[in-house]
């Protein structure tokens, strides 16, 4: 896979305060990258670097293998996270402004805004103001204006916040169709489930350094406990009794009817084969899974020490 | 510089779609207007014919006052003691504008009281006083000297001294040429203020609705700055052009329907109205003048329109930009909307003391505090539009170049200097502003 975004080495201080602390990442080309860390860790920062909004004050950012210029801003759409529209403007009006200053030429323009008010259905809303739209109106066509001018790159800064529940699986839908196409996709979020969901790989900065990268499952993999999970049907005293000593139950929850769910470790040599063997005759399963951290656990479980060895 | 464009077109469309732009295109020169209108109706308003009686119990002026008729005044003498009260409320007194009092002592005290009704014009006080004054005199020569009248009066001349400028005998620039340029130059700031008020307050908008981070991925923020400033400069311009429109075209249409009679050129011309009024002395064709005919003289005939157009045009331009970047900068650097408030103050400040500039100009054009004024970036606008219409030395026309350019070099060095807090500060929200981060601001590049 090629890279489409090359950043090294990047570091930037505001006053004494340090934003990004010698920050490293790639984006490959096609793929949707998560940035995730708490508040202040530093992902806005380098977002805007990204989008020269900023300059580093070390390091550098390459983009299609080039030294980043002005003119690839081209390809890149940006949905900050502290995003605007003119109030008093048309809603077509200010897409074709946005558009053009994106480098689309009238006609080209106008043709993206044709398609992509009729895809997102706001195409009776084209003549009214800004000022009159709805929330989850305006928010749809801030996406507009950010993918009007098709970029090879997106980078979308909490794109899920404050949009509501039906606008952020239609913009999930959207990215996804736009990986699909070959477009690259970077996006910083609180919303752990998303990055689950539509994420390849992700970045976790805290405390203006990167703490981990990888894969999605990588980074779930990377904090597994070794806790296996079963659904049975039957009898909870056998199911303990069958557990003998290799095996300790860490949580149970009962589903009602006979039907329990429970989490277990390995005790000694024992594997989820030995754990399986011994159950089946007891109990009915089913469905027994290995327990993976959910990227919040992840999150919380690399954040937290980054916090407290600061502390 | 195509983004730059745009930025400016958006603004410019945005500024001129606006209700208050389209009210203040209208009202403003109509306000102007009415106030000339004012000045002409009340210059007119001293024509009219006052009945002064003259309360001279001891018949002093022996029921006389002036040899001839005044078409202005006419006397009627009473030789009984009036009551002011009596004047005042009696039945029959009504009819008369004043009462013009006088007693034995004015010939020690010189002093004389006159109480009106309404209070007179300063032209038409001159003429009462000059009236009672030379009847004083055809008195006290009679009492005090053995000279006939007739020998008196040629004893007895008044002279006018007219106070003129080597380098302009002809008077065309003088007390009310300065104020023209006054007028110019406070039209200069009105305009950029009004204007650089509202690049601070879009600029703020930009920040506060977050639009800003939007744009800024897309153009620098010099690029966005820049537009700004453009976009709102062609809206005050075109707001400028439609004010002198309407103003032009409204002077016309009073000069031809509402006033033909007291615009005619006869009553205009200073000199004339001198020689004509051979029993009036020279103060009081100086005030007359003065109050009226000048001024309608100045508005008609004396402002350079097309010498100077161009000089405004330069210095509007310049002192636009000028003062434009500032309130950008502040615009960039207010934490939030109303933040920016106490940084307007000091600007109002400078913006005051540009008048004062002027003002002060026009009182002592050759002052050296005036040359220092004259160059000053902050205050040249004003000074030289005042300058510019009192006139220059021969000779001496290369000092408004020399200003021009040192306020075309001082608005390139404030754009810089306000780039880089517009640069710093533009993504800073819901801060403190601090004079300490104005000064870090400004050293980062």
């Amino acid at each position: 896979m090629d890279t489409i975004l090359d950043i090294r080495n990047i570091s930037k201080s505001f006053f004494r305060k340090m934003a990004l602390d010698n920050v490293s990442l790639t984006v490959q080309k096609g793929e949707i990258l998560g940035i995730m860390g708490p508040n202040g860790a530093g992902k806005t920062t380098m977002i805007r670097i990204i989008n020269r909004i900023v300059a580093a004050d070390s390091g550098s950012v390459r983009f299609d293998g080039d030294i980043m210029t002005d003119r690839d801003l081209f390809h890149i759409g940006y949905l900050p996270e502290e995003r605007g529209l003119y109030r008093s403007m048309t809603v077509e009006k200010h897409a074709l402004f946005l558009a053009r200053l994106r480098g689309l030429s009238k006609v080209d323009a106008q043709t993206k805004i044709n398609y992509w008010f009729d895809r997102f259905e706001i195409d009776p809303w084209r003549k009214k103001r800004i000022e009159e739209l709805s929330k989850g109106m305006a928010q749809k066509v801030q996406f507009i204006c950010t993918v009007l001018h098709e970029p090879k790159l997106l980078i979308l800064d909490e794109p899920f916040s404050g949009f509501d529940p039906v606008n952020v699986e239609l913009i999930k839908q959207e990215l996804i169709e736009m990986k699909a196409k070959g477009k690259t996709i970077m996006l910083s979020t609180h919303n752990m489930k998303s990055v689950e969901e539509i994420c390849d790989r992700a970045v976790l900065i805290s405390d203006s350094r990167k703490i981990a990268e990888g894969s999605v499952s990588e980074l779930r993999d990377a904090q597994k406990t070794g806790h296996y999970s079963i659904r049975f049907k039957g009898n909870m005293i056998s199911f303990v009794n069958a557990l003998w000593t290799g095996f300790e139950l860490v949580d149970k929850r009962t589903l009602g009817d006979d039907r329990y769910e429970v989490v277990l470790a390995m005790r000694g040599e024992s594997t989820f084969d030995d754990l399986l063997s011994v159950l089946i005759g007891q109990v009915k399963i089913e469905a027994a899974w290995e327990s993976l951290p959910s990227m919040q656990d992840v999150f919380i479980e690399l954040v937290q020490p980054a916090n407290t060895s600061k502390a | 510089m195509k983004k730059t464009w745009m930025i400016a077109m958006r603004e410019f469309k945005e500024r001129i779609s606006a209700r208050s732009f389209i009210l203040f295109s209208v009202l403003g020169p109509l306000l102007v207007l009415g106030l000339v209108y004012m000045l002409f109706a009340l210059g007119g308003q001293t024509k009219q014919h006052w009945k002064v009686l003259v309360a001279d119990h001891q018949g002093l002026f022996d029921s006389k006052i002036m040899a001839g008729e005044d078409a202005a005044i006419t006397y009627y003498f009473a030789n009984g003691i009036i009551e002011l009260d009596e004047f005042k409320d009696g039945k029959k007194y009504q009819e008369y504008d004043a009462m013009l009092e006088v007693n034995g002592k004015v010939l020690t005290n010189k002093t004389g009281f006159l109480f009106y009704r309404n209070k007179p014009s300063m032209r038409m006080q001159t003429r009462i006083q000059y009236q009672y004054e030379r009847r004083l005199e055809e008195i006290l020569v009679v009492q005090l000297t053995e000279m006939s009248l007739k020998k008196f009066r040629s004893v007895k001349q008044p002279i006018g001294v007219t106070f003129s400028d080597v380098n302009d005998p002809e008077g065309q620039a003088n007390d009310m040429t300065g104020w023209a340029g006054f007028f110019f130059g406070a039209l200069i700031f009105l305009f950029i203020f009004l204007f650089g008020m509202t690049i601070l307050r879009s600029v703020s908008r930009e920040k506060s609705n977050r639009i800003v981070e939007v744009l800024l991925a897309s153009v620098t923020p010099n690029q966005l700055m820049l537009g700004k400033i453009i976009g709102i400069g062609f809206a005050a311009f075109l707001q400028f052009v439609i004010w002198i429109a309407v103003i032009g075209l409204g002077l016309y249409l009073m000069r031809e329907h509402l006033f033909p009679d007291v615009l005619d050129a006869a009553n205009m011309n200073v000199k004339q109205l001198i020689l004509d009024a051979n029993d009036v002395s020279y103060q009081e064709k100086y005030f007359a003048a003065r109050e009226y005919n000048e001024f309608v003289n100045l508005v008609y005939d004396r402002i350079q329109f097309a010498n100077t157009i161009g000089f405004f045009f330069l210095f509007f331009v310049a002192g636009y930009f000028f003062y434009g970047a500032i309130f950008a900068a502040i615009g960039a650097t207010m934490g939030s909307e109303s933040d920016g408030q106490q940084f307007v103050i000091p600007i109002v400040i400078l913006l005051c003391l540009s008048l004062y500039a002027g003002y002060f100009t026009m009182n002592s054009p050759d002052s050296g505090m005036s040359t220092l004024l004259h160059y000053l970036p902050f205050t040249s606008p004003v000074v030289v539009m005042v300058k510019l219409y009192q006139g220059y030395e021969p000779g001496h026309m290369y000092e408004i170049y020399l200003s021009l350019i040192i306020l075309i070099l001082s608005a390139f060095g404030v754009m810089a200097i306000a780039s880089r807090l517009y640069r710093n500060g533009i993504l800073q929200f819901g801060h403190r502003v601090r004079l300490k981060h104005i000064f870090k601001w400004m050293k980062r590049s």
